[in-house]
């Protein structure tokens, strides 16, 4: 049967992927953020997952104001790096796990979530940016990947509470998938960053490490975390947090931590990372 | 079990106490939509070219209000964000002008970009202060 075997929550500021793409990954700015993802790279490299469900959300590239699903999830063969206004990044094409998928998808809808099915789109530094943070510069990515794009640029969002608890609905739809497959799941976005208006630039570190301790252990306060407090306490872009709760919600009752990295700045954002692995 | 107001007027209402700030509402997203389809129509670089070209006549092609247009034309992203924008659309107009996040993102703040990058180097814009209106902390 498939299993999820971790969690990986991260950052996906678009800025990684320039400096990755462009191999400034060394230099005194960004080196100090990538040497935090030198220790998954090795672990990602022993594990060798199959599967990589990829919680992120599209920023104004596959979708725009014409369609706003709030939970999407991509059933399709392949994704293309989309151009976001400045070329796409060079980066191998996004290979999908479509029976998995489809078996998640109808699971899911079962379960009283109304997902959104998605068969073709290009996939933005949402997605492509944690890929080369945990896989580094490759000719082909070593796993499939199934997208899932989350509505967090138009209000209301879904809770934290909506989200821990697709989480948990994903788990019990993987578990039921008859093919030995070791599946991961990451959570990306955030942390804290504001990128609108006289506030921007707001990094709240201690908010941010709250929310790193919140992941770890049985404890499940996260979930109930309104959107408010994200907006106050991590600026109006932080609430990207919530799509770490689906990852938290798929590992179950409890978890470990296995790595943790805290950084500011990148661009305007902290960057946050973390491997956890189901404890319960 | 549900986090927050479930009365959708209650939790709006929230989103005005937060100082410096415009939350993406369906209101803004209504009062925006043509101003971010119109950037989301440079991601295509012949929408490029000839929006760089003749940024007026392209704008004429696209139905905004002239405060839009004039917003657009003067790159004033913080009006732009009152008439309805939303930053990942607006991302495609500033990109298209070769300006980063960082850079495009001070010109809202009061600050020249050194600046702001200076503030975001030393640990970025703290919270203090700006979490509430009404309480101030």
């Amino acid at each position: 049967m498939a299993r999820i075997t971790a969690g990986v929550g991260s950052s996906h500021v678009p800025l990684l992927g320039v400096a990755h793409d462009l191999g400034k990954d060394k230099d005194d700015y960004f080196g100090p953020i990538f040497a935090g993802y030198e220790w998954t790279r090795e672990w990602e490299k022993a594990e060798k997952p199959d599967v990589v469900l990829l919680v992120y959300n599209d920023h104004a590239s596959a979708f725009d104001m014409k369609i706003i699903p709030t939970f999407a999830i991509g059933c399709g063969e392949r994704y293309k790096p989309a151009d976001e206004g400045w070329g796409p990044r060079k980066v191998p094409d996004v290979i999908g796990h479509p029976d998995l998928a489809w078996h998640i998808a109808q699971s899911l809808i079962l379960d009283e979530f109304d997902m959104t099915i998605i068969n073709e789109m290009d996939v933005d530094h949402g997605l492509t940016v944690p890929l080369s943070m945990m896989f580094g510069a490759v000719d082909a990515w070593p796993c499939k990947v199934i997208p899932l794009a989350v509505n967090v640029v138009t209000y209301p969002p879904p809770s934290g509470n909506r989200c821990w608890a697709l989480g948990e609905a994903i788990a019990r739809a993987v578990a039921s998938f008859p093919e030995d497959l070791n599946v991961q799941i990451w959570g990306t976005g955030g942390m804290s960053h504001q990128l609108q208006g006289p506030r921007a630039g707001l990094i709240n570190r201690e908010w941010d490490n709250m929310f790193l301790d919140g992941l770890i252990g049985e404890s499940d306060r996260l979930r109930h975390v309104p959107h408010i407090e994200y907006l106050r306490e991590t600026g109006s872009e932080g609430i990207e947090m919530v799509m770490w709760l689906i990852m938290r919600g798929a590992l179950g009752t409890a978890t470990r931590a296995l790595h943790r990295h805290y950084h500011v700045p990148c661009s305007n954002t902290a960057i946050g990372h973390i491997v956890l692995e189901p404890a319960g | 079990m549900m986090t927050g107001p479930k009365d959708i007027h209650s939790y709006l209402a929230e989103f005005e106490d937060i100082p410096g700030t415009r939350v993406f509402t369906a209101a803004r997203a209504r009062q925006g939509y043509h101003l971010n389809q119109f950037a989301m129509s440079l991601m295509a670089p012949e929408n490029r070219a000839r929006w760089t070209a003749d940024e007026k006549a392209y704008l004429e092609e696209w139905p905004l209000t002239d405060d839009q247009k004039a917003a657009v034309l003067a790159r004033d992203y913080n009006r732009l964000l009152d008439l309805g924008g939303n930053i990942y659309f607006l991302s495609k107009v500033f990109s298209t002008d070769g300006l980063s996040f960082v850079q495009a993102v001070s010109t809202m703040t009061g600050v020249s970009v050194e600046d702001y990058q200076a503030m975001m180097n030393a640990g970025g814009r703290s919270p203090k202060g700006l979490r509430s209106k009404k309480e101030g902390r």
